[in-house]
């Protein structure tokens, strides 16, 4: 069993990473988004599935990531290579602060102040005051000069050392702990567990990955702006595909993006003007039949063994 | 002796309300100590305190003679504390051994057999891979007490341990906390029933209002006119 799982995978792998060499570009393209995305979903699963606290602020990674990296290449000409760690670095670092004021605010407050904060950052980028540093409302265009299979190569990496991190967090004890937060903070406290620690490793780690991701994302498209940059819908999007594949499960964020995105494309192609309402419905749907989503789902119906290495 | 834990002049106010109101006594290693009083008395306030959960307005608690006052929940589980709580709070959607898991630091493999250990304790051990929300009412009790056994405590906080279970289970949870005690833990229990208060403490000390009214041996406090008068409003 785990030698035929190993095999699957490494010929997914070898797949995926020969894709550049026979696909046409809208290929390559479409699977970059799907990688992006990937990382997105699954860095929010990382904290917020695991710990119960909801993360509306995912945007807010994205976006001081993309700016920092973006910023980098645009006016002091650093290599993405290097503009790239350093946004997600840098973001990280201010997810220490912003995470020992925010985590202790729970529930719906918490959800709540990261909006506002990813809502402040956006306007503050986007003032005069800023405008030396940022460019301000007018947003930032460049090259980084990189071309399109070596991005998807670096999304592609970025995407597997992102699962293997959540498979590894998933089922170990520092996993277990981030759970017990979810399932009842206080009594985690009183049996021992350094909850304010464990709440903010992890929400530095989520900070870090789409951090990372959002350089890339925003390299990819070779122009930054504060709308762009901090826009809900990069919050929102990653949630759903979440709960599309399951909130707290391993793979659940992966096949979310994945068929999150094909949906999408599918609809937006055959139904250009009917393709919201349409995706809407099947939100709705999903969320009043399947709210533990496609894994959570098959897990419950024993179709796939109840294991948190899943 | 030094005293396990020492109560010293602990003021705990909620608004108005005197929830502990210079409370002070001490509590000697190896005891069981029923800790009784009416609806309010103040006596899961105290439980919060010591572990931390609550810092008191006034006052200091020790522990083995160190001050543990303003320390955070974990660190005072870390020095020997365990506690349960009067509303069961395990973790549902973690099986029995997770739960178990879930506490304490240390060598996987060690953990795991302590863990598989507690499990026989509480005669759980063939449900380890269930989810802890799947145990009935009684089971969830003893899986709570096992995941406190976990941090290998000194001190055992028991909130209504024997409420809400079948005669039966009840048995067993006080010849389990009496052969721990015979190791050496220390408990204090808090307990409406005064029949398992009676026949299982050493000690007693009665609340009422967050004052202390009445503290002593079970047979003395069994004969405290003011204690009888307050708690069963004679």
């Amino acid at each position: 069993m785990k030698i035929r799982v190993g095999l699957s995978i490494a010929i997914l792998m070898a797949f995926l990473i020969s894709v550049p060499f026979f696909a046409t570009d809208y290929w390559i393209t479409l699977l970059t988004l799907i990688l992006i995305f990937t990382v997105y979903a699954s860095g929010w699963n990382l904290f917020s599935g695991l710990t119960g606290y909801t993360n509306f602020g995912l945007a807010w990674f994205i976006g001081v990531s993309g700016y920092v990296s973006s910023l980098l290449i645009a006016d002091y000409h650093w290599l993405w290579l290097l503009a790239w760690p350093i946004g997600a670095l840098f973001t990280g670092l201010v997810s220490i602060g912003v995470g020992y004021i925010l985590l202790r605010i729970k529930g719906v407050y918490f959800a709540i102040s990261m909006v506002a904060l990813t809502e402040g950052t956006r306007e503050l980028f986007g003032t005069e005051y800023l405008t030396p540093l940022t460019h301000g409302g007018k947003g930032v265009p460049f090259v980084a000069g990189i071309r399109l299979p070596t991005l998807y190569w670096s999304i592609l990496l970025l995407a597997f050392i992102t699962l293997i991190l959540c498979y590894k967090i998933f089922s170990s004890k520092f996993g277990l702990r981030l759970i017990a937060i979810r399932e009842d903070e206080q009594a985690a406290e009183t049996l021992g567990i350094h909850t304010t620690k464990d709440k903010i490793i992890a929400f530095i780690l989520s900070a870090f990955l789409v951090g990372l991701a959002g350089s890339i994302h925003f390299t990819y498209q070779n122009y930054i702006d504060p709308t762009f940059a901090f826009n809900i819908q990069l919050t929102l999007t990653p949630i759903v595909m979440a709960l599309f594949g399951g909130v707290g499960t391993v793979f659940g964020p992966v096949i979310g993006a994945t068929l999150f995105t094909f949906i999408h494309e599918i609809l937006w192609a055959e139904l250009t003007l009917l393709y919201m309402a349409i995706f809407g419905a099947i939100l709705m749907g999903l969320i009043l039949f399947f709210p533990q989503g496609l894994l959570g789902w098959m897990k419950e119906k024993g179709i796939l063994p109840r294991s948190r290495k899943i | 002796m030094e005293p396990i834990l020492r109560i010293d002049d602990v003021v705990k106010k909620f608004g108005e309300v005197m929830a502990l109101d210079h409370c002070s006594f001490d509590i000697q290693a190896g005891t069981i100590t029923g800790l009784i009083g009416p609806n309010g008395a103040g006596k899961t306030t105290l439980f919060n305190l010591i572990t931390g959960v609550l810092q008191p307005d006034q006052g200091h608690v020790y522990l083995g003679g160190e001050e543990i006052t303003g320390k955070k929940p974990h660190e005072i589980a870390w020095r020997g504390v365990g506690r349960t709580y009067q509303i069961i709070r395990i973790f549902p959607k973690m099986t029995l051994l997770e739960n178990l898991m879930v506490v304490g630091k240390g060598k996987e493999r060690r953990m795991m057999e302590r863990a598989t250990d507690l499990l026989r304790l509480v005669r759980l051990e063939e449900k380890k891979n269930d989810y802890a929300s799947d145990l009935s009412f009684g089971q969830q009790k003893l899986l709570s007490l096992a995941q406190v056994l976990m941090l290998d405590p000194q001190l055992i906080l028991l909130d209504e341990p024997a409420a809400g279970i079948n005669p039966t289970l009840q048995n067993e949870l006080m010849a389990l906390i009496h052969r721990l005690n015979e190791d050496g833990k220390t408990f204090i229990i808090v307990e409406h029933d005064m029949n398992v208060i009676m026949n299982h403490c050493q000690n007693a000390i009665a609340l009422n209002y967050g004052q202390k009214i009445a503290e002593g041996s079970c047979s003395v406090i069994q004969r405290d006119e003011r204690l009888l008068e307050h708690y069963f409003g004679r």
